[in-house]
């Protein structure tokens, strides 16, 4: 495979920043001549406006702040891409994430017509994801953006949202987070290194040989526009920290075991980060693992009967490593999470406080049908994927049902079942998007399009 | 936080049936084609006879099911004086997303299948997914009766129960 041209591929795709603040902004374009023209502006070197970040490695000294695009379908159209490079584009994207909601589980409360409108909803052309080392410089890049976007309403902030790292990069269900993520062909080496496969860089970028063999995904079409892009499921996800601190309280007793081994059986690492399948009775072990072995283990063949991390936890569901999974494998499915909590730090100690607290980001693949869908609808929220699911759903993320809900705890002696939960974590805004690549931004900021 | 200090705890609830899924895991599909003319049918029995001598492993069908471990059975026969193929199978789980993965491993094979058939979907299925999707749904016979005598166990909980 040639090297990848990191100059022309939107950062975020190949590499977490790092970076302690993010804000999302999601903008309409009711002008499709200024939103060329603001597009054009993120990619034309101007040193007074936030600039889109690329995948080339910025050396020992990291910019203050970073900038990442996507566009839904309905933002393509409103930028005025030709009908016959729209059509270009795989169904759901078109379909969109309210028109699949559905059929990944976001029903009931979840649903699109319960999203606030100033998050990401139907309405979103463009989600606009500024990174900052402080908050200064967000304030201050923001305000950049404000101005170049802002004029004569030709594109209007419907929203944004801040996401915050939250200390030992934890999330707000008090796990240390961003452990494991794919290691991409000819992007940046992994810090933690891991048992898995590479992935070809197909698996999450247009016009490369992907993960299935024979079959990469099409380019949606002119290959300058498709090029180098992905996409990604941008999702934000409420998380109720005063019930899962309850269900932790309520049912540990129930089956003999402690509230953090129970919170650690449900996740497959202890809050601490620390894997089940390394780790299975302390979330302190002693040695202390390295950041070398952190991450650096398979479910099989040690714990196949999932006695150490249950096979149905979150993130042996999310990501079952070398199990033996429904489907052509488990590798074929993975996304990339670029994620940070929103809302302030849940204080256990000052329950019910009725701020609104969660996960934002960016979930990106190269197919959402067959990564971020598949993961929702056969892992998340389906039972049938592996041997020993029982026909239950994910205990973290799953749209559990009271009714019927089941975690189930493999033991020696029998399988331990708690019942009865909700879920935890609520879908409050989504959007599709696409990821172009500057090239592709070049490109929709000219009126060479129409021509196409 | 503090580690679990605890003797393995015996299970409060060690009745396996009671964490059987609310309905059945397995699904039919009888999908009839009807095929083009005699000499299309010459061809696909050829393609079939084809597959089925193949040696062990190396059939593409079987190594595709296989690999997907959801097909508990697969059986193609020819109905109606050889004017229609019939495909059937017993599957685990949702339909459209393990024929989309069938389609990414073994697209060309179904292509080679459909240019026999008189009303085919525009082809490759790679490219006309949603189009196939429709074919293969529309040319499904109805089930009006179905019995599993093991309605509640995938493919994947046989395999692990037996040690394959």
């Amino acid at each position: 495979m040639p090297p990848l041209d990191l100059s022309d591929i939107q950062g975020f795709i190949l590499r977490g920043y790092n970076f302690p603040l993010a804000r999302h902004l999601m903008l309409q374009i009711n002008d499709a001549s200024e939103g060329k023209r603001f597009v054009g502006s993120l990619i034309n070197g101007n040193a007074r406006l936030p600039q889109i970040t690329s995948s080339v490695e910025w050396g020992a000294v990291k910019p203050t702040t970073c900038l990442n695009i996507g566009f839904t379908y309905e933002g393509l159209k409103a930028l005025g891409l030709p009908p016959d490079s729209l059509a270009s584009f795989p169904q759901e994207f078109v379909t969109g994430i309210a028109g699949r909601a559905t059929f990944v589980g976001d029903e009931g409360e979840n649903a699109p017509e319960n999203w606030p409108s100033d998050y990401a909803t139907a309405q979103t052309h463009i989600v606009l994801s500024l990174y900052a080392q402080g908050s200064e410089v967000l304030e201050t890049a923001t305000a950049e953006l404000r101005s170049a976007f802002g004029q004569q309403n030709a594109l209007i902030e419907l929203g944004h949202l801040d996401a915050t790292d939250l200390p030992e990069s934890r999330v707000h269900f008090g796990y240390v987070d961003g452990l494991s993520q794919p290691c991409i062909e000819g992007g940046p080496q992994l810090r933690r290194p891991d048992m898995q496969p590479i992935c070809p860089a197909g698996e999450f970028l247009l016009g490369y040989p992907s993960q299935n063999p024979d079959f990469s995904y099409p380019v949606p079409t002119p290959s300058i526009l498709g090029r180098n892009g992905s996409f990604s499921a941008f999702r934000v996800l409420e998380q109720d920290c005063d019930a899962f601190e309850q269900f932790l309280r309520t049912e540990a007793p129930k089956i003999g075991m402690n509230e953090e081994k129970l919170a650690a059986k449900i996740c497959g690492r202890w809050r601490s980060g620390v894997p089940l399948v390394l780790s299975p009775d302390t979330d302190s072990p002693n040695p202390p693992l390295t950041t070398e072995q952190i991450n650096n283990f398979d479910y099989v063949p040690s714990d196949s009967s999932g006695y150490a991390c249950p096979i149905g936890a979150h993130m042996r569901r999310n990501n079952p490593r070398g199990e033996r999974v429904a489907g052509a494998g488990a590798h074929i499915h993975r996304i990339i999470r670029r994620a940070l909590p929103y809302g302030p730090l849940y204080d256990p100690a000052t329950p019910n406080d009725g701020i609104k607290r969660g996960l934002v980001g960016h979930f990106i693949c190269v197919s959402l049908q067959d990564q971020f869908e598949f993961l929702m609808t056969q892992w998340v929220n389906g039972g049938t994927f592996a041997p020993g699911l029982y026909g239950t759903k994910d205990p973290m993320l799953g749209d559990n049902d009271p009714e019927d809900s089941k975690f189930v705890l493999p033991t020696a002696n029998g399988p331990q079942i708690i019942t009865g939960f909700a879920r935890f974590v609520t879908t409050r805004g989504g959007a599709y998007c696409f990821l172009p690549s500057l090239t592709a931004l070049n490109y929709l900021a000219s009126t060479e399009m129409i021509k196409a | 936080m503090t580690p679990e200090s605890t003797s393995p705890v015996p299970a409060t609830t060690p009745q396996t049936p009671s964490v059987s899924p609310a309905k059945p895991v397995q699904n039919a599909l009888t999908w009839i084609m009807t095929i083009k003319s005699p000499e299309d049918y010459q061809k696909l029995q050829g393609l079939v006879q084809q597959l089925s001598s193949a040696p062990a492993g190396q059939n593409p069908i079987a190594a595709a099911a296989d690999t997907l471990g959801i097909i508990h059975f697969l059986r193609f026969v020819f109905l109606e004086n050889n004017t229609k193929l019939g495909v059937m199978t017993i599957y685990d789980g949702d339909f459209d997303t393990y024929v989309n993965e069938f389609v990414n491993q073994v697209g060309p094979i179904f292509d080679a299948v459909l240019a026999h058939m008189a009303d085919a979907p525009p082809l490759p299925t790679q490219t006309y997914r949603a189009q196939f999707n429709a074919y293969v749904r529309a040319n499904d016979v109805p089930v009006v009766m179905f019995y599993s005598a093991y309605p509640t166990s995938t493919v994947l909980d046989i395999w692990a129960a037996t040690g394959k």
